[in-house]
């Protein structure tokens, strides 16, 4: 008897073993691969690297601009030879139709955001940009634990003028170098997977949320209703169970105690139906 | 004047967990309020008065490190106590922690109750509410545990893992900690003291003996089954020393006076907390 439970623990013991051991290669396949930190990269997924490889598919942030020549951030222009050019001169990778002509300037389809996240200027050609601060357009962005908590402003981390849009190629904040260029200036060591915290959180309870970090929506939902539902069940409860002990010292039973405002005929016939206890003795 | 009789309720191990617990979570949710608020004057407050940012920090991470090792402790604790010949009856008898099918008895005789239907339910050693508790304690505390030291670092973690999950890792951390400081600062503290023979300090969990005759009362069906097993002889205790009464009075008081102005505050600044 005893050596058969033994036998019979030491298969399952076995068993939940190996089912450990495969358990544990499944998530190693799909983790992604370790981060390095002063490297460029483009994608620290494995299986995305793989899915570029075999389509040769791109992103425009990953693809060099059409020009055999360097381009100076700081200085806000081409080199060509040795001559500095301004950037107005010089053809940009992606052109903005329409830019602010119109009353609105973000357009429905998100269109001109998107052709502007690719322009060496972010805001080139917006009319009193100068007079104007960043969070007057950008009020989402205004959400962040950065300026929250540690007291850091927009340029800190976005540079000074001209502000490179962050998907052009030679951005600092191109999602290829964004962990070496601007994380690593606090988080020294930061990589490519530590740099795709999301800085700009999204209001976790909003439905667009649901979209675009669907497991913050969910995360934050179900804490919320747990919360919600321990409390609406135990306030109650815990409540209703001080009252009950109060009418049980005064020698009634519940429904006199707890509800009072019940019509007098309504209240007898509930108590023909549950006659009344007796106290208990002491 | 006849002496009264004392069970044994919480044995002294029982007792040393919960005062760890105490003040391990006290820590916590002092620090954490004041990383929670650290916007508002209320959590710039509490920050001052625990040495500024870092030191408030550092201690949140101490506290946090000694809860995950007591937690850890318990675990072994837990498993020395199961009995492997009878495990049925170790792990779903009366005197286990883990719920069963007679506290969802209990459960709906007491809300029929309320509303006047049927009589108490006989209760015996765990209530539900006691099981809820602590096993809403168990979750937590790997959930704020595991969440806590990706947070403590996320250079290390970022190796493996992709940056979003810190993102969700705050926010779980945030919500289960608002979840635990409200559970137990209201209905962990009403259940325990709120009650008109135990109002305004339980002792049970400090001294660890109950009175018979309240006892039977809370938990009849208790009594009735070491009456039955004839145990009861064994479990009769003295009254608590008069010094040491005086002990955990001070540390009760100190702990329910801290955890009242904690809850009262953050449902004050509540509208302040954001869980992004």
């Amino acid at each position: 008897m005893k050596k058969a439970f033994i036998k019979k623990s030491r298969t399952v013991y076995f068993v939940f073993g190996i089912g450990l051991l495969i358990g544990l290669a499944v998530l190693v396949m799909y983790l992604p691969d370790p981060g390095r930190s002063q490297e460029e990269v483009v994608s620290p997924y494995i299986t995305r690297l793989r899915e570029r490889v075999r389509t040769g598919y791109q992103e425009g942030y990953e693809v060099k601009p059409r020009m055999s020549v360097g381009y100076d951030l700081m200085k806000g222009g081409y080199y060509e030879g040795n001559e500095v050019r301004p950037i107005k001169r010089t053809r940009d990778e992606f052109k903005a139709p329409g830019v602010l002509r119109d009353l609105f300037p973000v357009s429905s389809t998100g269109a001109e955001v998107r052709i502007r996240s690719h322009l060496p200027d972010a805001h080139a050609g917006i009319k009193f940009y100068q007079q104007s601060t960043c969070t007057e357009c950008h009020s989402r962005q205004a959400r962040s634990f950065h300026t929250d908590r540690a007291g850091i402003n927009c340029r800190q981390c976005h540079g000074a003028e001209p502000i490179p849009a962050i998907k052009h190629y030679y951005s600092p904040m191109n999602p290829i170098r964004r962990h070496a260029y601007v994380c690593a200036t606090c988080h020294e060591g930061a990589n490519d997977l530590f740099a795709q915290y999301i800085i700009h959180e999204p209001a976790p309870g909003a439905l667009t949320t649901k979209e675009s970090f669907p497991v913050f929506f969910y995360a934050n939902w179900f804490m919320v209703l747990l919360l919600l539902g321990t409390m609406a069940f135990f306030i109650p409860h815990s409540l209703m169970m001080f009252l009950q002990e109060l009418a049980m010292k005064k020698g009634k039973t519940g429904i006199d105690i707890l509800f009072p405002l019940i019509p007098h005929r309504f209240k007898a016939t509930l108590r023909k139906r549950f006659p009344k206890k007796k106290a208990p003795e002491k | 004047m006849t002496e009264k009789t004392y069970i044994k309720r919480y044995s002294k191990i029982h007792r040393l967990f919960h005062i760890f617990i105490v003040l391990t979570f006290m820590n916590q949710a002092v620090t954490g309020f004041s990383f929670l608020f650290i916007t508002t004057d209320l959590g710039e407050k509490l920050s001052r008065l625990l040495g500024g940012y870092k030191t408030t920090f550092f201690l949140h991470k101490v506290g946090g490190v000694l809860m995950i090792s007591g937690f850890l402790i318990h675990i072994l604790y837990l498993l020395s106590k199961i009995d492997r010949r009878n495990l049925k009856t170790s792990i779903f008898g009366p005197d286990s922690l883990v719920p069963n099918l007679q506290d969802i008895k209990n459960l709906s005789q007491r809300v029929l109750s309320f509303f006047g239907f049927g009589s108490l339910p006989k209760i015996d050693r765990w209530a539900y509410w006691e099981k809820f508790g602590y096993w809403g304690v168990f979750w937590g505390m790997p959930l704020l545990g595991i969440t806590g030291v990706m947070l403590m670092f996320p250079l290390l973690i970022c190796s493996v893992v992709p940056g979003w999950t810190l993102n969700v890792a705050a926010l779980l951390h945030r919500a289960e900690a608002i979840l635990a400081v409200s559970y137990l600062f209201i209905i962990h503290f009403f259940f325990g003291h709120f009650s008109l023979s135990k109002f305004p300090l339980n002792e049970a969990m400090f001294s660890g003996r109950v009175e018979l005759e309240e006892l039977m009362e809370e938990r009849p069906a208790w009594v009735e089954r070491l009456q039955k097993e004839g145990k009861i002889e064994l479990l009769k205790a003295k009254a608590p020393n008069p010094w040491y009464r005086v002990l955990y009075f001070i540390f009760g008081y100190a702990a329910l006076a801290c955890g009242f102005y904690i809850i009262i505050k953050g449902i004050d600044y509540s509208r302040y907390i954001k869980l992004h």
